[in-house]
């Protein structure tokens, strides 16, 4: 295989012309590049010096054109205009066919050049030909892409964003993958045309059943949708490793979406493990596409809605609204609780000063009567006769004072009936007794 | 002059006819035979610019990438008699162009159909060992592999190597989703149901310690109270038999004339005593002398 890259083949090798050069200055070729340094600076601006026409106004060739160098087998010096340039190449066709033996270039004499007029015209456009054919070789590389050249079909070197020139066609082509663009693959889900990376949410999606409903691990049915972001990471890998990448990558996702689903309990699932779920969807498809050689990086999975199916979705809540219920119930039940106890300690309290209150009344009073029983028993020991008399008397002038005492003779038989006993007495009471018996009417 | 420039045309353009006829490119993402009268000279994995004698040879190119055929929709039956509806696709690249060609031919989308049937084949035998649980759970991995192993023992002779097969969906048919979501629902009533329960049942049990707690508060402290009115009697009592005990028989006299004072210092009674009663007995009579007493007496 003679004419492949990596030896000195007649098609040259842009990586060993110059020397050691790295793959990032592919445009030294064998036809020189001399007059455009910032062509391999590697300067992410493609409007500087190496535009064409950009420093030689009016130069179809200048810049980094073959005839433009000084390296080139037409190099004049940097001859902005074509008329001195066709006189030129015309001078050196002339001189190469022998024809003009010791005559010099302009033609002077008129023979030689009727003679030669349509061969240069033929040989111009050849060469016009030629010109525009490695004009072909231009390309620009946009800042969020990087260049990928083929020569004959195999990858050769990479190129950064700018202006660049490869071999023209038939040798070498280039791919212009975008980089540093993150692509995003909806799965569940397609957002509509307002859904964007830097909005992130999708107000026009569509739903699409078939992928978002999946088993969990405890056999039930759980509705995700999920985005997916990725980038190229390695862009020959990505344009040659696989047949469709984008298609892979959906693939992959959606399948180790379901199976990290497929271990995870719905509940889990719905609230508290998103995060888990989705940094080992994101480890494991990066793994897979790893192992496919994808050139893929998967820099995000965003979950972007976990729900119960929607036909069940209304008895989700409600089990909400139940533990809702159970809660307040709760509380009205601890405010209750809360009301009562504080209460009934108030009156336990009360109810035991009541007892505490009692018992110090007990005592206090026995201890009074003892006191004063002691005291009246100590003077009626001094003098015990007349002390008993004195009490006797006394007492039983206070019992009469105070109640009215009706003096009734035993000899005055059927009196009693009429007594009246259940009236209060008069006051002054009306003494009604014999004339023998006396009466005594007190009154207070 | 023009005929040497002419003839300079004709080399050119047989030697571009030339170039044209022996030199071919094989792209970075292909792989080539080279073709004798249809007997296989040569195959060709490097991408790059190769030679091949002109007109009697020709080229067919295959992919070389990683290549995906996805299969929808398969009805299998598990090891539980649970059926699930797998889809797969399957990664796969061509190895052997020429085994390839001789089985499929150019065309690498035409080895769908065997693929389909081997993956298929595969797919039944393993699921039919597993149960749905092991199927969706950690144990899908396994699963994969197993079939991965069969499928590329199974395409050998095509030329290919079978990079992975993975169950990219795995649903339960309609009816066993309708079932699913019915249990689905039931099962959240009941959690609601019990939910509710637990908290009409942490309620009342709530209320209930509150009102033994009430009970228990308020019966305790009537125990300590009457506790303390006894303790009350028994010192009170305590005191007057120890006041009283002194002399019983004055005691009696004193407590019964105290006890008269109380009765009768209302007002309220009316006392009919008898002219003979001890105290009014001077109503009748004067006594025979200022200390003798007239009758008997205490």
């Amino acid at each position: 295989m003679p004419w492949n890259n990596g030896g000195p083949g007649p098609w040259g090798n842009p990586s060993g012309s110059s020397g050691g050069d790295n793959d990032k200055k592919p445009t030294q070729g064998p036809w020189g590049n001399s007059g455009n340094k910032g062509n391999n600076s590697g300067d992410d601006k493609p409007a500087g010096g190496p535009r064409p026409g950009g420093q030689r106004p009016g130069g179809p060739f200048g810049g980094g054109g073959p005839f433009g160098g000084g390296g080139g087998p037409f190099g004049g010096g940097g001859a902005p205009d074509l008329d001195r340039l066709i006189a030129q190449a015309q001078a050196y066709i002339r001189g190469l066919m022998g024809g003009g033996s010791g005559r010099g270039p302009g033609g002077r004499s008129s023979g030689p050049l009727s003679r030669f007029t349509s061969s240069r015209g033929l040989v111009f456009l050849l060469l016009l030909i030629v010109v525009v054919w490695f004009g072909t070789g231009f390309y620009r590389v946009q800042p969020d892409e990087q260049g990928v050249v083929l020569r004959f079909g195999a990858y050769s070197y990479w190129t950064p964003p700018g202006l660049h020139w490869h071999l023209p066609w038939p040798v070498e082509t280039v791919e212009l993958p975008t980089v540093t663009r993150i692509n995003r693959t909806e799965i569940g889900y397609r957002s509509g045309p307002g859904g964007t990376i830097e909005s992130g949410q999708d107000t026009t999606g569509r739903d699409v059943q078939a992928e978002s409903l999946m088993l969990t691990g405890d056999e039930n049915i759980i509705d995700i949708d999920v985005a997916i972001f990725w980038r190229i990471n390695d862009a020959p890998a990505f344009l040659f490793n696989t047949a469709n990448p984008e298609g892979l990558v959906r693939g992959v996702a959606e399948s180790s979406m379901r199976e990290v689903i497929g271990r995870t309990p719905i509940q889990p699932a719905l609230g508290p493990m998103r995060g888990q779920i989705e940094s080992d969807v994101l480890k494991q498809t990066q793994e897979i596409l790893d192992r496919y050689q994808a050139g893929v990086e998967v820099t995000q999975v965003q979950l972007q809605k976990v729900d119960p199916p929607a036909a069940v979705i209304e008895s989700f809540r409600d089990v909400q609204r139940a533990n809702t219920d159970a809660e307040r119930m709760r509380n009205e039940a601890e405010s209750y609780r809360n009301d009562i106890v504080p209460r009934a300690r108030g009156d336990a309290a009360r109810i035991v000063a009541e007892g505490q209150g009692a018992k110090a009344a007990s005592v206090a009073q026995a201890t009074g009567q003892a006191a004063q029983f002691e005291s009246v028993y100590k003077a009626y020991q001094a003098a015990k006769d007349i002390t008993l008399r004195r009490m006797y008397l006394d007492t039983m002038e206070d019992v009469m004072a105070h109640s009215q005492p009706l003096v009734v003779d035993d000899k005055l038989k059927g009196l009693v009936p009429f007594l009246p006993l259940n009236v209060p007495p008069p006051r002054p009471v009306a003494p009604v007794a014999p004339a023998s018996s006396a009466s005594v009417g007190a009154s207070r | 002059m023009n005929r040497i420039f002419i003839a300079g045309l004709a080399v050119l353009v047989v030697v571009l006819i030339g170039a044209d006829a022996s030199l071919f490119t094989v792209s970075q993402t292909e792989q080539a035979l080279v073709l004798q009268f249809g007997k296989v000279e040569d195959v060709i994995q490097a991408p790059g610019l190769h030679v091949k004698v002109p007109f009697t040879q020709n080229v067919i190119t295959l992919d070389k990438r990683l290549l995906a055929v996805e299969l929808p929709g398969e009805e299998v039956i598990l090891g539980d008699q649970r059926r699930l509806i797998i889809d797969t696709f399957t990664v796969f690249r061509i190895t052997d162009p020429l085994r390839f060609y001789q089985a499929i031919g150019p065309i690498p989308d035409n080895i769908r159909g065997r693929l389909n049937s081997v993956v298929t084949g595969s797919l039944r035998r393993v699921l039919g060992n597993n149960k749905l649980l092991d199927v969706l759970s950690a144990d899908r991995e396994h699963i994969m592999s197993t079939i991965r192993g069969q499928v590329n023992t199974e395409m050998a002779n095509f030329g290919v190597s079978i990079e992975d097969v993975r169950i990219r969906r795995a649903d339960l048919p309609k009816e066993n989703t309708d079932a699913i979501l019915s249990r689905m629902q039931s099962e959240r009533q009941r959690v609601a149901a019990q939910a509710r329960a637990e908290g009409a049942e942490a309620s009342q049990r709530i209320k209930a310690d509150a009102e033994r707690e009430r009970t228990v508060l308020v019966a305790d402290a009537k125990a300590t109270a009457d506790n303390l009115r006894g303790e009350g009697e028994g010192e009170a009592t305590n005191i007057y038999a120890k006041a009283f005990g002194q002399d019983p028989a004055f005691f009696s006299f004193w407590r019964t004339l105290q006890g008269y004072r109380d009765i009768f210092d209302a007002g309220a009674a009316r006392l009919v005593v008898s002219p003979d009663n001890d105290y009014l007995r001077l109503l009748q009579a004067p006594p025979s002398d200022a200390t003798g007493q007239p009758a008997a007496s205490r």
